[in-house]
C-alpha cells in the first residue's frame, strides 16, 4: 500500500501543482469532480444558483488553499468533498429559515439515493456507493442523510424525527459502521472486475 | 469522557452531526489520542463518500470561465503565509483535519527495509482488525476507481499517453500491494496471536497476523518500550520449544511498532511467538527476557 495508492496519485498531484500554481492542474481537477460536487451541493442547497456560486466558491478555496491540502491526512477527494460540504452547510445556515421552509419539503421528498437510471455522470464509483446505501436499514439511513444532506446535529435530529437522542445516535453510528462494511463488500466484488 | 464514549462520537463527527461543544471536547481529546485520531481519519472517507449518493450535476460551462477569471487576480496562498493570516485561520478550520492510513503508508519503505520505524498501519485494539479492514477496503475502493479512470484518460488520451500508462502502471502496482494485505487479513489460514507485555513491559500490547500457508506475516504492537541505542526488538518463533529467529523492529517515539515480513515454513507451526530486546543486528538465539508473548489459541 506504498505511498496510497487510494489517493489517487493524481489527486495529490494535482492539489500539489495547483499550490504552485498550476491553472491546469486547477483544470483537471475541476473537470474530475465538478459534477460531482455540484451534485452533492444540490441535494444539500436545493437551489441551482446558490449551489453554483458555492462550487465556485470551493474551487476558489481550492485554488488559494492547496497548500494546506496535507496528504498524510486525507485522500484528496475526501478534503475536497469535506470543504464543499462544510461550505454547503454554512450557506444553507446562512440562507435562513425562510429559505430553508420553502425547500424544507423538496430536502426531504427526494428519497435518500440519487435516481441512478437518467444519471448519465454516473461513474461506477458512484454506483457502488449507491448499492451499499440502497441495504442501510432505512431508519439508520435517514438519520446519515439528515446529518450530512441538512447539516443537522445529533439532538436536532431527534427533534425532528421526535426519536430519543439515543435512538439517533445510534442509528447514526450503526448506518455508518454498515455502509463501511458494505463498502468493503463490495470491493471485493469489484475486484473481478478490475 | 472516556476515550471509549470519544470513540462513539468519532462517526458522528465524520457526519457533522456534534454540536459545537461536543466537538470541541472531540478536538481536544484527538489532540492526544493518536488511535481516535486514525479512527476518525477512517470515519472521513467513509463518510466522503455520501457525496456520491447524489447524482452527479455537470456545471453549466460559464460557471468554469468564471472561476479561471477569478484565479488570474489570487494567486495560491503557500502554507507560510496561510499562517500568519487570521482569515486563513477561519477558513482552514473548515477543513478537515485528520491524520490517517495514508500517513502510515508514507512509511512503507522503510518497512520493507526489515527494520521498522513508523506509525502504526493497525490499531492494537478492539477495533484494530476492522479498522484495518475498513481502511484497506477503502482504500482499494479508491485504487480500483483510479485504476478504472486511469483506464478511461488511457482510451482517451492522444497527447500524454506515456505518462498516463505510468500512472496506471503505478496503480496498478500498489493496487496488487493493497490487494496483497487485504487478501493476509482474509486469508483462509489466516491467524491472529495477541502478544502481550510481560513484567518488563507490562503496558505492551502487540497483535501478529500471518498466514500459516504463505508466511506472510504483520506484527503491529504498542506501548512498548524506548529502544536503546544499538538496540532493536526482534520476533521470535517458539515451534517445540526451539526459539526460531524473526525479524528485527524498533518502534516511534510513542511506543508503536510494525513488522511485515515472511515467516520461514518452521517458523509457521510455533506455537508460541515472542519478542526480545536484541543488538540491532539481531540474535540467533535470544538474549534477553522476554518482552511479550503470545500463544497460538
Amino acid at each position: 500500500m506504498s505511498d496510497h495508492a487510494q489517493q489517487s496519485i493524481s489527486d495529490i498531484e494535482l492539489l500539489h501543482s495547483i499550490a504552485r500554481g498550476d491553472e491546469l492542474a486547477l483544470a483537471s481537477l475541476y473537470d474530475r469532480y465538478s459534477s460531482i460536487l455540484l451534485g452533492l451541493l444540490l441535494r444539500i442547497l436545493h437551489n441551482r444558483p446558490e449551489a453554483e456560486d458555492v462550487l465556485q466558491e470551493v474551487f476558489l478555496q481550492v485554488w488559494r488553499r492547496a497548500a494546506d491540502f496535507d496528504e498524510a491526512r486525507g485522500r484528496g477527494f475526501t478534503w475536497l468533498v469535506t470543504l464543499t460540504r462544510s461550505r454547503a452547510i454554512d450557506r444553507l445556515r446562512a440562507l435562513g429559515s425562510r429559505e430553508r421552509a420553502t425547500t424544507a419539503a423538496m430536502r426531504e421528498a427526494p428519497e435518500e439515493i440519487g435516481d441512478a437510471g437518467d444519471d448519465v455522470l454516473r461513474s461506477e464509483q458512484a454506483e457502488v456507493v449507491r448499492r451499499a446505501l440502497a441495504e442501510i436499514p432505512e431508519e439508520q439511513r435517514r438519520a446519515l442523510m439528515l446529518a450530512y444532506y441538512e447539516g443537522l446535529t445529533q439532538s436536532e435530529i431527534a427533534a425532528k424525527l421526535n426519536q430519543p437522542l439515543g435512538t439517533v445516535k445510534t442509528r447514526m453510528r450503526s448506518g455508518l459502521i454498515k455502509l463501511r462494511e458494505l463498502l468493503s463488500e463490495q470491493m471485493k466484488s469489484a475486484r473481478t472486475w478490475i | 469522557m472516556k476515550h471509549e464514549e470519544y470513540i462513539d462520537l468519532l462517526t458522528a463527527d465524520a457526519l457533522g452531526a456534534l454540536d459545537a461543544i461536543e466537538r470541541r471536547e472531540l478536538e481536544a481529546h484527538l489532540a492526544s489520542c493518536a488511535e481516535c485520531r486514525a479512527e476518525a481519519d477512517v470515519w472521513r472517507e467513509v463518510a466522503a463518500t455520501l457525496a456520491y449518493a447524489a447524482p452527479s450535476v455537470a456545471p453549466p460551462a460559464a460557471l468554469r470561465e468564471r472561476l479561471f477569471e477569478q484565479i488570474k487576480t489570487q494567486p495560491p496562498i503557500s502554507r507560510a503565509e496561510a499562517v500568519t493570516k487570521t482569515e486563513a485561520d477561519s477558513e482552514n478550520s473548515a477543513l478537515p483535519k485528520p491524520t490517517n492510513v495514508v500517513a502510515l503508508d508514507a512509511e512503507r519503505e522503510k518497512r520493507r527495509g526489515g527494520v521498522l520505524v513508523g506509525k502504526p498501519l493497525l490499531l492494537v485494539g478492539s477495533l484494530a482488525a476492522s479498522i484495518a479492514i475498513a481502511a484497506l477496503a477503502i482504500t482499494l475502493a479508491m485504487a480500483w476507481a483510479q485504476n478504472k479512470e486511469l483506464q478511461a484518460q488511457l482510451a482517451r488520451a492522444t497527447g500524454n499517453t506515456r505518462q498516463t500508462e505510468q500512472d496506471l502502471r503505478q496503480t496498478e502496482q500498489e493496487l496488487a500491494a493493497l490487494r496483497a494485505e487485504r487478501d493476509l487479513l482474509a486469508a483462509p489460514a489466516s491467524r491472529t496471536v495477541t502478544l502481550a507485555g510481560t513484567e518488563v513491559a507490562a503496558a505492551a500490547q502487540a497483535r501478529l497476523i500471518y498466514d500459516q500457508q504463505t508466511g506472510r506475516a504483520v506484527l503491529v504492537a504498542a506501548n512498548l518500550p524506548p529502544v536503546p541505542a544499538g538496540k532493536a526488538y526482534q520476533l521470535w518463533f517458539i515451534a517445540d520449544d526451539k526459539p526460531l529467529p524473526g525479524g528485527l523492529f524498533t518502534t516511534d517515539a510513542s511506543g508503536h511498532a510494525e513488522l511485515r515480513e515472511t515467516i520461514p515454513p518452521a517458523g509457521r507451526r510455533a506455537q508460541l511467538f515472542a519478542i526480545t530486546l536484541e543488538p540491532q543486528s539481531g540474535s540467533p538465539a535470544p538474549t534477553s527476557s522476554i518482552y511479550l508473548k503470545g500463544a497460538v489459541s
